[in-house]
């Protein structure tokens, strides 16, 4: 591990000397050139965000392009391999001069090469931000509000929106997100005044039966949890907890895990974006229209695609003069709010060390084995 | 803490099943099967695949069992005419290329852990009564109850009757049992056939407890080595007892503050005590020769 670490920083070092000789993302003509780095292979796959990425681009292009240039995307896979995804981001900046990193959906990406994107002063757009760095960066601002103000905006709906005392937490931690989780649950503390009645962050894989019997003799009103689904909620039947409310984060909002929770069980889930399964929703005709006419896979990921494209278009279009990485960088430092529909805050990148515009969740509830689309909106926490 | 020991130990049966399994297939024909519970995933999510297309339980049912025993049948005749004369390590690491290939082929085909859940029929799903806060469902005593027909059953099949001494002299002498005359090819793929359906029904068995998708349930099998290494491989019994004390600890540990945290790692801790314990008074080079 140290000797990878090593070469990582070896490699990066080397890259930033060969970045201060050439003219990275200057040229003038030909297509704007955009990157992206993916997991399209590997364990956190997410094919349909690039293809969402450049259906936009296509759209753009059909029009006209921005400033009668075209925008022309290149992904690349990494396949959620920490060697693969710094030499994608290193191949992106420096073979392929990119101005801008746009659509980018990779579980390590962001930890692994935000010090290379500060460097080399480069702005990242990603669809899906996923680990802590993307939301703790100079140069990285995605479109979703992540794991963590996600979970902030789950403990506030189920202490303030379902009026919940006993608020529980059984959730599985993967390294490195334990202090994400802490920060998130003293946020909604701050905001609310109110602790939880219970934390395990013990959750793994095994027979769940111990914890949901935990669970009811603490009176758990409210659950928060993230780890599989299928028999949890079976054991959660059959140990009679049919009067707690379940809330889940986005991860598990699927049709798959809306088929197999039982009739009879409060189950709740928090969405990033508009959520997917209601394409009446604000914003998410434009999103259905762009997958459908493409034939890309209906995710809340493929959102994600479609809302980064649209601001990065958006931003491009106030770019007086030649579009460089340079000036990419300084339209999205010195931009305006965005209103973005399918989102509960307007998103902005703005000057600042870190960006986590994007707040707040709108949650789902299962019915008859489909998600279905609750009332109240967006739930921002300390605004409802 | 009782009430958590109580639910720990209700997942003591499906825990055993899975050991079982193992030690099964280990007396019987002298592999450890890395892929058991992956060919047992297999048939499982053939079923719900065929039920999802709207076939009949029953019918997906033995549609389900016939599948995990025609892929362990495929395994043990790859085993039987290629592998015959290696050792134990190397059929164990072929069952370990099969796990590998197993997992990815099914990852593809029935999806992730978030894309792949399924609905697993739960017929024992009634309440059969109520210790302190737990509620026990019948499926608890039906685990418990196939996990004592198969100690019992397969004890009495090997001591008892005559398939049961050519299986023994098969696992043990493969080459002087041929030269006796048992058609050692033939009963062993058959041998190999009955394991994946058994395994098939116990995959069936755990999987409203123990996960959902493919991947999941595929990866059971280091839970299965851990109870059947209670059992040291060998002795049915003990397996049992090793997963009902595998259940006990996992209750035990989440209900204790201090230890939740290692809940994952507790019970193989204790095993491995519990190895050091069995063999403490052994002597290596015997010990350690089957």
């Amino acid at each position: 591990m140290k000797r990878s670490l090593t070469g990582a920083v070896a490699v990066a070092a080397l890259a930033l000397s060969a970045a201060a000789c050439s003219d990275a993302g200057s040229s003038t003509d030909g297509p704007i050139k955009v990157g992206s780095v993916n997991g399209v292979t590997g364990l956190f796959q997410t094919p349909e965000v690039p293809q969402a990425v450049k259906a936009v681009f296509e759209e753009v292009n059909k029009a006209g392009g921005v400033n009668g240039r075209k925008i022309e995307l290149i992904s690349k896979d990494d396949a959620m391999n920490p060697q693969r995804s710094t030499e994608a981001a290193l191949e992106l900046l420096e073979s392929e001069s990119v101005v801008a990193l746009v659509g980018s959906s990779s579980a390590v990406d962001c930890g692994l090469n935000r010090a290379t994107y500060g460097n080399s002063g480069i702005v990242s757009i990603p669809a899906v931000g996923v680990d802590p760095a993307c939301f703790t960066s100079p140069n990285i601002a995605p479109v979703n509000p992540g794991p963590f103000k996600l979970l902030t905006a789950m403990l506030y709906y189920a202490s303030e929106t379902l009026k919940h005392d006993k608020v529980c937490m059984y959730y599985t931690v993967l390294p490195g997100s334990g202090g994400g989780i802490d920060a998130a649950v003293k946020e909604w503390s701050d905001i609310t005044g109110k602790r939880l009645a219970v934390k395990d962050t013990s959750v793994g894989e095994g027979d769940p039966t111990p914890y949901l019997v935990a669970a009811k003799a603490a009176g758990c009103q409210a659950i928060l949890y993230n780890a599989t689904v299928g028999p949890w909620f079976a054991q959660a039947q059959t140990q009679g907890l049919q009067d707690v409310d379940f809330i889940m984060g986005a991860n598990s909002y699927t049709d798959a895990n809306a088929e197999v929770i039982p009739d009879g069980l409060n189950v709740y889930a928090g969405t990033e974006w508009q959520p997917y399964t209601d394409e009446t929703l604000p914003g998410n005709e434009r999103w259905a229209k762009i997958v459908d006419e493409n034939k890309i896979q209906k995710t809340a990921f493929s959102q994600g695609a479609v809302m980064a494209a649209d601001v990065f278009v958006q931003v491009l279009k106030t770019i007086k003069g030649d579009v460089t990485r340079e000036s990419v960088t300084e339209a999205f430092k010195k931009m305006r709010p965005i209103q973005y529909p399918m989102v509960g805050t307007p998103w902005i990148f703005g000057p600042g060390e870190a960006h986590s515009p994007i707040q707040g969740s709108r949650f789902v509830k299962v019915e008859n084995r489909r998600w279905k689309v609750l009332p109240e909106g967006f739930i921002v926490p300390g605004k409802n | 803490m009782v009430n958590s020991v109580i639910a720990g130990l209700t997942g003591g049966g499906v825990y055993a099943l899975l050991g079982l399994c193992v030690v099964l297939t280990y007396r019987l024909v002298a592999v450890v099967n890395f892929a058991m519970a992956a060919v047992g995933a297999m048939g499982a999510f053939v079923m719900v695949s065929l039920m999802d297309a709207g076939l009949g339980v029953w019918l997906a049912l033995l549609a389900g069992v016939i599948s995990g025993g025609a892929l362990s049948a495929l395994l043990g005749a790859v085993l039987v005419r290629w592998f015959g004369d290696h050792d134990e390590r190397t059929k164990a690491a072929v069952t370990v290329a099969l796990y590998v290939a197993l997992m990815a082929i099914g990852l593809r085909l029935f999806g992730s852990t978030t894309t792949g859940a399924r609905r697993f029929p739960r017929p024992f799903d009634a309440p059969a009564f109520t210790v302190g806060d737990v509620v026990v469902p019948q499926s608890v005593l039906v685990s418990l109850a196939f996990a004592v027909l198969i100690t019992v059953g397969v004890g009495m099949l090997l001591n008892r009757t005559s398939v049961g001494l050519r299986l023994q002299a098969l696992s043990e002498r493969p080459a002087t049992a041929q030269v006796v005359g048992i058609a050692a090819p033939r009963l062993a793929v058959a041998v190999w056939a009955a394991i994946g359906a058994i395994s098939a029904l116990v995959i069936l068995l755990v999987a409203p407890r123990l996960g959902g998708d493919f991947s999941t349930l595929g990866k059971l099998i280091t839970t299965a080595l851990a109870v059947a290494m209670v059992g040291a491989f060998r002795s049915l019994p003990m397996t049992l007892a090793g997963g009902l004390l595998m259940g006990c600890l996992e209750g035990f540990t989440a209900s204790l503050g201090a230890v939740q945290q290692y809940r994952g790692v507790v019970p193989f801790l204790v095993i491995v005590v519990l190895l050091w314990w069995r063999s403490r008074h052994e002597v290596w080079d015997t010990a350690h020769s089957r």
